[in-house]
């Protein structure tokens, strides 16, 4: 079909303005918090916004300030907080610990609720599906009870054992369609020459879903380092045993009796790169784990 | 001959093993069974309630040291084994199969029992340990005993099942047991972690339970008074104040006065602690709809409020990015990862990115561009000000949220072949003909699902809430964990959990029969 080149000269700078409006749209905030974690905090606080730092430091990040009250030089910025540290060890930790889990226990019943044959398997999905809408909040208080019982209220511990709730089924209901989405003639093979079942599992259909298993993990990861409520009402009380997410709501920062702009925004900026290096290198594959759920099933 | 003389002795001597295999289960059976009558029986808080004659709190003391999923599971365990029992001296194969594996598991959970017992014991040498550890010694024999037990039930079973048990094991029932055993960590996660929290709220909500209680303070079981107390409501009639001659007062703004509530229903109302919440007047009169717990009701109302615009906005600008993104450029991948970041990065941290964006004065960056532009004074204090705190709020989600909906309405694009499109334009239908005639039918269950799920977190927004607005605005998510946690009300916090929870039930029965969204 003929069209005037005008007009998709036209449509074309709109589809290109369009797709800069919404980058600018998601990623200004990001671009702020790098500008204003090089601001000192005098710049931050005071109008009018200054979209290029004019008075450089990296003092947000390692850098020192005279105590007003004492008249020390103390070590100021977020490298310099142990709490900040020890929030992204935690989180690293509980994070990691909990996908390996979930990875582990998810890959053996996505397998037998995708592949396998057997009475009550309808009702091991839709309580699986169901446990992906449970609200967490609702369980709150029985949560908050059992942990105070277990005597794992206020460690990290408390949080390793609930972030299964919501991790597991997630992982099982994403790898559930990655394994429905392998041939059926893999397992009949195998059965014709003689594997059993498990074997089945192990040897050839696990491997294949080595790249599934990756996003899923991925995934879940983000999930648990995100995760705040369960963060915040078990472990926050124990100082050590914050989260980053939590630490970075209650960020008081380095100077006392200040509230730490720039500084939040450090720790912003410190947390956001990893994560955004991830999502860049992974994004397909994100995206392929976050609608396997949606559009397939 | 001799061979099969000698093996035909050996199977003769050995048809005591299976027998004793069989002993061994009735025996797991029977003693489970014993053991709950026993802790029922001895609990001392149940006997304390028995000799008080009071049948509500003999149920409560029962719920609540054991639930109702435990005694259930313990008796539905403890027929299986019996019955397990009975098919072995039947010499069941399939049966014995199962038999194989369940010694499997209980040999294992012994093992772990043996490991927690010691890490237990070799804690409590700590002197800052409460544990009493005096049974722990017989604890442990009997525990690595019953392991060896299983142990060599399961390797004899699993060695000789075949030669002394009858039947046929199809692929089937192989399947079945492979998939049970591949469950196990998952309906344990779902038992333990999910299952009895729940129970154990909802029991709790029935309560009057609170955390800083002192000694004489008893739990006592309330019944429904917390769901009444939380969600109590009445709604009356007020006449306008009437001045000598039977008309109605005008006050200084030129409208009627009424009546208060409080003033004229008495100490009903005062003493359940009703307060207005909504008032509305029709001439002489007003109506008012008063609640026992206005917290509640206005976390009610902001929920709710956050969760439609939010939802609808993100769906209709996730829309038009979906459209716009859809089509293979250069840069997509940048795009899509740009897209996500904001799902990326924990809820708490964008909150924050924006509060310090969102600074009452020239310094956020929000008042400095809507000054540049002509639009305000550039000292709008979003966060404080009551009329701009739930957009802010909303703001921050549709940022946050968007790109992802997007992306997942995107997916569904993806799936729509493109030669309709050309036929559509051949036959000379517009686009806008073309998205809500053909695009828009064909994306309904990647919008059913996306429109669920949404929903779904929108009602159990916490984290925005609680960083942005802290307790100047709650939603039922926040106003949850405040009652837990400031105020310590165990039993009145499990009430809204559960109330919550059934909200949500709701919401989801009404999206799946309304959109019908199968899974299959």
């Amino acid at each position: 079909m003929y069209k005037n080149p005008m007009v998709e000269r036209l449509q074309k700078i709109g589809f290109w303005l369009l797709v800069g409006a919404i980058f600018i749209f998601t990623m200004f905030p990001f671009y702020w918090a790098f500008v204003g974690s090089l601001k000192p905090e005098q710049e931050i606080q005071s109008p009018p916004a200054s979209y290029i730092p004019q008075n450089f430091t990296f003092d947000n990040y390692s850098g020192e300030f005279l105590d007003s009250v004492t008249g020390e030089t103390k070590p100021k910025g977020v490298f310099t907080q142990p709490e900040f540290l020890r929030g992204l060890m935690n989180s690293a930790v509980v994070s990691g610990v909990t996908v390996v889990l979930a990875l582990v226990a998810g890959s053996f019943a996505a397998y037998a609720l995708g592949r396998l044959k057997f009475r009550g398997r309808t009702l091991m999905l839709y309580l699986v599906l169901a446990m992906t809408m449970f609200p967490l909040i609702s369980i709150l208080s029985g949560l908050f009870a059992i942990t105070r019982e277990l005597g794992v209220f206020g460690s990290l511990t408390s949080l390793i054992i609930t972030y299964p709730i919501f991790t597991l089924p997630f992982t099982v209901w994403v790898l559930v369609s990655f394994f429905r989405g392998l041939p059926v003639e893999l397992e009949q093979s195998a059965q014709v020459d003689g594997a059993t079942p498990f074997e089945t599992f192990y040897r050839i259909l696990l491997p294949l879903t080595a790249p599934a298993l990756v996003t899923t993990g991925l995934l879940a990861f983000i999930g648990a380092w995100n995760e705040y409520l369960l963060a915040s009402t078990f472990a926050s009380i124990n100082v050590n045993a914050r989260t980053v997410p939590v630490v970075i709501a209650n960020f008081s920062g380095s100077v006392p009796r200040q509230e730490p702009v720039a500084e939040i925004l450090a720790a912003t900026v410190v947390v956001t790169i990893p994560l955004i290096i991830l999502v860049l290198i992974f994004q397909r594959r994100i995206v392929e784990g976050l609608t396997a759920g949606a559009v397939k099933g | 001959m001799t061979m099969n003389a000698q093996s035909q002795a050996d199977r003769q001597r050995d048809t005591q093993k299976p027998q004793l295999i069989a002993a061994l289960f009735a025996l797991l059976g029977v003693g489970i069974l014993v053991v709950l009558v026993l802790n029922v029986g001895g609990s001392a808080n149940i006997n304390r309630a028995r000799e008080a004659g009071d049948t509500g709190q003999i149920i409560l003391e029962f719920l609540y040291s054991f639930g109702i999923i435990m005694p259930i599971l313990m008796l539905g365990a403890g027929y299986v084994f019996v019955n397990v029992a009975r098919k072995l001296l039947a010499k069941d194969l399939v049966t014995s199969t199962w038999a194989t594996q369940i010694l499997f598991w209980l040999m294992v959970f012994s093992i772990i029992g043996i490991g927690i017992l010691l890490i237990n014991w070799v804690g409590a040498s700590d002197p800052e340990s409460k544990l009493d550890v005096s049974a722990y010694p017989y604890l442990l024999i009997i525990v690595i005993i019953a392991s060896f037990v299983f142990g060599f039930a399961w390797r004899w079973l699993s060695n000789n099942r075949n030669d002394y048990y009858e039947g046929e094991e199809t692929l089937a029932s192989r399947q079945s047991v492979l998939a049970w055993n591949l469950l196990l960590p998952t309906v344990l996660v779902l038992i333990l972690i999910a299952a009895r929290p729940l129970e154990r709220t909802f029991i709790a909500s029935l309560t009057d339970q609170v955390f800083a209680a002192s000694d004489e303070d008893v739990t006592e079981f309330v019944g429904f008074q917390n769901y009444a107390r939380l969600l109590g409501f009445r709604i009356d009639v007020m006449d306008c104040e009437r001045d000598g001659t039977g008309g109605c007062i005008v006050d200084t703004d030129g409208e009627y006065d009424y009546m208060r509530p409080r003033d004229v229903l008495g100490d009903d109302y005062r003493d359940l602690r009703y307060r207005s919440a909504r008032e509305y007047s029709i001439g002489e009169s007003q109506v008012v709809l008063s609640v026992r717990d206005r917290d509640f009701f206005n976390a009610i109302e902001n929920t709710m409020f956050f969760a439609f615009v939010t939802v609808i906005a993100e769906l209709i600008l996730g829309m038009i990015i979906a459209l716009t993104v859809n089509s293979n450029f250069r840069g997509r991948g940048i795009m899509r990862a740009a897209m996500l970041v904001p799902w990326a990065v924990p809820t708490v941290i964008s909150a924050r990115l924006w509060e310090v964006m969102l600074l009452d004065n020239r310094a956020g960056v929000i008042n400095d561009v809507l000054y540049h532009l002509g639009l305000g004074a550039g000292n709008t204090a979003w966060l404080a000000n009551s009329d701009t705190q739930i957009w802010s709020l909303i703001f921050v989600d549709v940022w946050k949220t968007t790109p992802f909906m997007a992306l997942l309405l995107l997916a569904g694009l993806q799936t729509i072949p493109s030669d309709i499109y050309e036929a559509a334009d051949v036959d000379g239908a517009g686009k806008i003909r073309q998205f809500f005639s053909m695009t828009l039918p064909m994306l309904r269950p990647t919008i059913a699902i996306a429109l669920v799920f949404r929903t779904l977190d929108a009602i159990r927004a916490f984290d925005v809430f609680d960083v942005l607005v802290g307790r100047q605005l709650q939603s039922i998510a926040t106003y949850n964990q405040f009652v837990l946690v400031n105020e310590q009300e165990f039993g009145y916090a499990s009430a809204v959990g559960v109330t919550i929870f059934v909200i949500i039930l709701i919401f989801t029965i009404i999206y799946v029969k309304a959109l019908g969204v199968e899974t299959e």
